[in-house]
């Protein structure tokens, strides 16, 4: 008997796995709007990571053709400097993304790290990292990242996302924290105790993956956030100018070539936040499913 | 508005509930009469429909559900099926009260039940609202409650039993005279429900009501009620009075839920589980007998055609084992 | 064997900044339950039970008293070593819906704690999943189409067999079975308590079984003793025949007059005993801790507290100063 059973318990956490894959699966296609969402997702992170390879490192500009409105040759017309404003943003879009892909990371890793740990531990640990949570979230944020801005030139995206990331875990801490203090007191965490289960298992094997749709989400909020603060900071300016940038772009668009009063420069301020717009349409979209891929009841209906 | 207790006739009611698998029946074609100045009891499991069976009495399934056939007739109101609107709102404080399961959710946790009790009153359009206070007050009097107290509590400053008697004083407030108590006693102490039990037959009696009490405790329904209604699968599979049912129960459902009680008294080991487990809407059979596949009757028969609720004397069985031995 | 002597456990419930108020859950409890026994703890609820089976299982602390599991002293032990201990005793929560995480399958909820015990024994993986099959056997499932399935495609009984399951990958010495059935549908209910009154049996098991209802408690363990507890203190304790048939104290008289009684198969008990309504929770501390509510208290009620005592002529255990024997339960009409 024994001797059968080997393979199919090797088996029986593959299926398992394929099993959930097809879950995710069946929960995707009951919405074709979130079909979508992924679609636009995966279509941004290929741009991210494949687009700039089909561009020169610098942009070609026609002096010829400044700042023109869209038209076939270039989707969303030129710069100032003659250069295609689609590719810009294709090649701006890594900076964008790698760095708000780090936020989230950041994020979620340290807030659900030091939620869980603050939540499951509670004492005397739980006080230390919720008074210094509090007071992380007590400082504004933007004006600190004016201030840092001065003597920091976040030269690469994942210094950006680093910086980003170390402030934003707050909210997502203090949030786990609380979903962490719900879920120990239930019978299934109780019972792990009981029978002698280590603390690894626990949080590893019982607490997060009930929290897993939880955290997904906030990550996944945490990448739009990434995206506004960033464009936001070199939008104002703040930051060294990058010319392919999206927040430089929407600054040079505004300041430069005068899109609130030139047609011909709609194009240079529209792409960027489309790009913008596309992106948070694709996460939102993308969001609403997550209950449902986490939680077997909703999965498997 | 009706001065004596209403008789109430259920005919045929069939509701619905709207799922992915299509409509499905979560009662189905239920007649019961309840008789004006008596207390039913209608015992069911979870999933039986005894809960959508009461909600049908005030005309209040939720979508996805909804009556699909078959009328509720109450003396005074004429076919609650048929209300809509501000009717309908009108008829559930007025002439029906509903007492909540356990009164636990049904209370607002940030208002005092005095507010409440006057939130109810401007609702009905009541004018003499310190009558209704003192109604309020000498009905809780009559529970065992300090009425000005109670009146001046939280839902949190409230024990299990005193927010069931509030739910009750709520239910009862503006002078109805049908009552229906949804689960009345669970999650209630022994002694607790012993009280609560105690109260509902006296005021019963005392302010001449036709009461209908859901539940899963068989005893709860032994205490209280004239007359017991089984139900299981969405069906009402024996009615009858109360002492004759449990005396002599004739649908094996009825009787395997009895022999499954442990007593206190006499050899324990006779209790016998039932064996199989109750369905679900989604697993209730569209054909035959809902109870057939933990029947120790069945028979051919019950694979095909659904039992009809046959009166054997006092009793209605829907049976066809029982209906056999009936013209054997 | 599991005893335990004057277990006091008290609770601060958080009041203003001025002061807390303690509140005691157990006020010097004893028990004694045999090797492959049975016990049960009846009371209403926020009478102690619950807090004292879980200070028995290991889940929550005891401010004094001693515990004694299989002839081994806790106190001696330091809370790191006490664990293994405590993993002889199983809880079954009353609640089948959250004992489970909804998240893994039965497999997994099963493969966990058995693979531990695989790695403490040095037993292979083969071990594991054979054992797994077993102990779903056991509590009467099918494991081949149990094993795969998550919570929320399983009955609430199934699930409480699950339960049980699990608990039994441990090889517990006992199993403390909290209002276990409670939530389970009635048909489903004698299901449940046959299959830990058959586990008893077959694996020697012995079951803590606490409850508000005398007459399952019988089920389960007609053969034990019978402990009825209010406010912290055990009140009467004996065999439960005995003090079904012959309760003493006016607590449990009225606990067992509040049993529903079945018109039509039963005929009331001829005394039946209704307690005055419970006071607040800020009662008074002196005295029997039942006086407030005792139809039958005496002058030395309010002044002294009884304790736990065996008086001429009733087999039991009682705290009360003027015991008295009265028919309380409801009879069977055919004894009648």
């Amino acid at each position: 008997m024994s001797a059968t059973l080997i393979p199919e318990a090797g088996s029986a956490t593959a299926t398992m796995r394929r099993n959930f894959w097809q879950g995710v699966w069946r929960v995707m296609k009951r919405k074709p709007s979130r079909m979508a969402g992924v679609v636009i997702v995966v279509g941004f992170a290929f741009m991210g990571v494949f687009g700039p390879m089909f561009f020169p490192e610098h942009l070609p500009g026609n002096v010829e053709a400044i700042t023109q409105p869209p038209s076939w040759e270039h989707w969303f017309g030129t710069d100032p400097q003659g250069r295609d404003v689609l590719a810009l943003v294709i090649t701006g879009s890594r900076y964008v993304l790698l760095c708000a892909a780090v936020t989230a990371l950041i994020t979620v890793v340290v807030g659900t790290g030091l939620g869980l740990f603050s939540g499951f531990k509670r004492g005397r640990w739980d006080t230390v990292i919720m008074r210094v949570t509090d007071m992380k979230l007590t400082i504004p944020g933007l004006p600190l990242l004016l201030v840092l801005a001065t003597v920091w030139k976040f030269g690469s995206p994942i210094q950006m996302g680093l910086v980003l990331g170390l402030l934003g875990w707050g909210g997502v801490a203090r949030a786990v924290r609380a979903q962490t203090l719900s879920l120990r007191e239930r019978g299934f965490i109780e019972a792990a105790r009981g029978l002698g289960l280590s603390t690894g298992h626990i949080v590893g094997k019982e607490l997060l993956p009930s929290m897993a749709p939880y955290i997904a989400m906030n990550m996944l909020i945490a990448v739009t956030g990434a995206v506004y603060a960033q464009v936001g900071l070199f939008f104002l300016g703040v930051l060294p100018y990058e010319s392919d940038n999206w927040g430089v772009m929407l600054n040079l668009a505004v300041f430069q070539a005068g899109a609130m009063i030139q047609p011909n420069a709609l194009g240079y301020l529209m792409a960027p936040l489309l790009a913008i717009l596309l992106l948070t349409l694709g996460i939102v979209l993308v969001v609403d499913a997550m209950d449902e891929i986490f939680n077997p009841r909703l999965r498997e209906e | 508005m009706p001065e004596q207790a209403p008789g109430v006739r259920i005919g045929g009611l069939t509701v619905v509930y709207k799922t992915s698998a299509g409509e499905l029946p979560a009662v189905r074609d239920v007649s019961l009469t309840l008789e004006p100045g008596t207390i039913t009891g209608i015992v069911g499991e979870s999933g039986s429909g005894k809960s959508t069976l009461a909600l049908s009495l005030l005309n209040a399934v939720q979508p996805p559900g909804r009556i699909a056939a078959g009328s509720v007739e109450i003396d005074g109101l004429g076919d609650v099926a048929g209300l809509r609107g501000e009717q309908l709102r009108k008829a559930r404080g007025k002439h029906i009260g509903y007492v909540f399961q356990a009164a636990q959710n049904s209370l607002n946790p940030l208002k005092t039940v005095g507010k409440q009790l006057l939130d109810l009153g401007r609702s009905h359009g009541v004018e003499d609202l310190p009558g209704l206070v003192r109604e309020a007050k000498e009905l809780l009097g009559r529970m065992g409650l300090d009425g000005a107290r109670v009146l001046d509590s939280h839902q949190h400053e409230l024990s299990g039993g005193m927010r069931q008697r509030v739910g009750i004083m709520l239910a009862l407030v503006l002078n109805a005279h049908l009552v229906v108590l949804d689960e009345p006693t669970t999650a209630l102490d022994m002694i607790t429900q012993a009280n609560i039990l105690k109260i509902i037959r006296e005021v019963h009696a005392e302010r001449g009501l036709t009461t209908l009490v859901i539940t899963h405790d068989i005893g709860v329904v032994a205490e209280v009620a004239d007359r017991l209604a089984v139900m299981y699968g969405g069906r009402l599979v024996e009615q009858g009075p109360t002492r004759e049912v449990l005396g002599a129960p004739s649908h094996p459902y009825t009787r395997g839920l009895i022999k499954a009680i442990p007593r206190l008294v006499g050899d324990i080991d006779e209790a016998r589980a039932l064996p199989g487990r109750p369905p679900t809407l989604t697993t209730v059979p569209d054909r035959g007998c809902v109870f057939r596949d933990r029947c120790a009757l069945r028979m051919d028969v019950c694979d095909t055609e659904d039992p009809a609720a046959v009166p054997h004397g006092s009793r209605i069985v829907a049976c066809h084992a029982v209906t056999v031995k009936e013209h054997a | 064997m599991i005893t335990g002597s004057g277990i006091v456990k008290s609770f601060r419930q958080r009041g203003t900044i001025l002061g807390s108020r303690e509140v005691r859950a157990l006020r010097g409890v004893d028990f004694a339950i045999p090797k492959g026994g049975a016990a049960s703890f009846i009371g209403e609820s926020g009478c102690g039970k619950t807090t004292l089976g879980r200070i028995i299982a290991g889940l929550e602390s005891y401010d004094e008293g001693e515990l004694v599991i299989g002839g081994t002293a806790l106190s001696e032990l330091k809370p790191k070593q006490r664990q293994p201990h405590f993993r002889k005793i199983q809880l079954i929560h009353q609640d089948p819906y959250s004992a489970l995480n909804p998240t893994r399958t039965i497999h997994q909820t099963l493969h966990a704690p058995l693979s531990l015990r695989a790695k403490q024994t040095g037993r292979s993986k083969a071990w594991i999943e054979e054992r797994a099959a077993e102990v779903l056997s056991l509590v009467g499932l099918d494991p081949g189409t149990v094993l795969a399935r998550y919570p929320h495609q399983l009955s609430g009984g199934m699930r409480q067999r699950v339960v049980i399951a699990r608990a039994l990958t441990v090889d517990p010495e006992m199993l403390v079975a909290d209002e276990a059935v409670s939530m389970i549908d009635v048909s489903l209910r004698l299901g449940i308590l046959a299959l830990l009154k058959d586990l008893r049996e077959r694996l020697g098991v012995s079951v803590l079984f606490i409850t508000h209802d005398v007459a399952t408690a019988r089920y389960i363990g007609g053969d034990g003793e019978l402990y009825v507890i209010y406010r912290g203190q055990v009140v009467e304790r004996g065999p439960v025949d005995t003090i079904i048939a012959d309760p003493v104290h006016p607590y449990t008289q009225s606990l067992l007059s509040a049993i529903p009684v079945l018109h039509g198969l039963e005929q009331p008990g001829e005394q039946p005993v209704v307690p005055l309504e419970p006071l607040d929770p800020g009662q008074d501390e002196t005295g029997c801790l039942f006086a407030g509510r005792c139809p039958f208290r005496g002058e030395r009620c309010t002044s002294e507290r009884p304790l736990l005592q065996v008086t001429e002529g009733h087999p039991q255990e009682h705290a009360c100063f003027y015991p008295e024997r009265r028919s309380v339960i409801a009879r069977p009409l055919s004894e009648v």
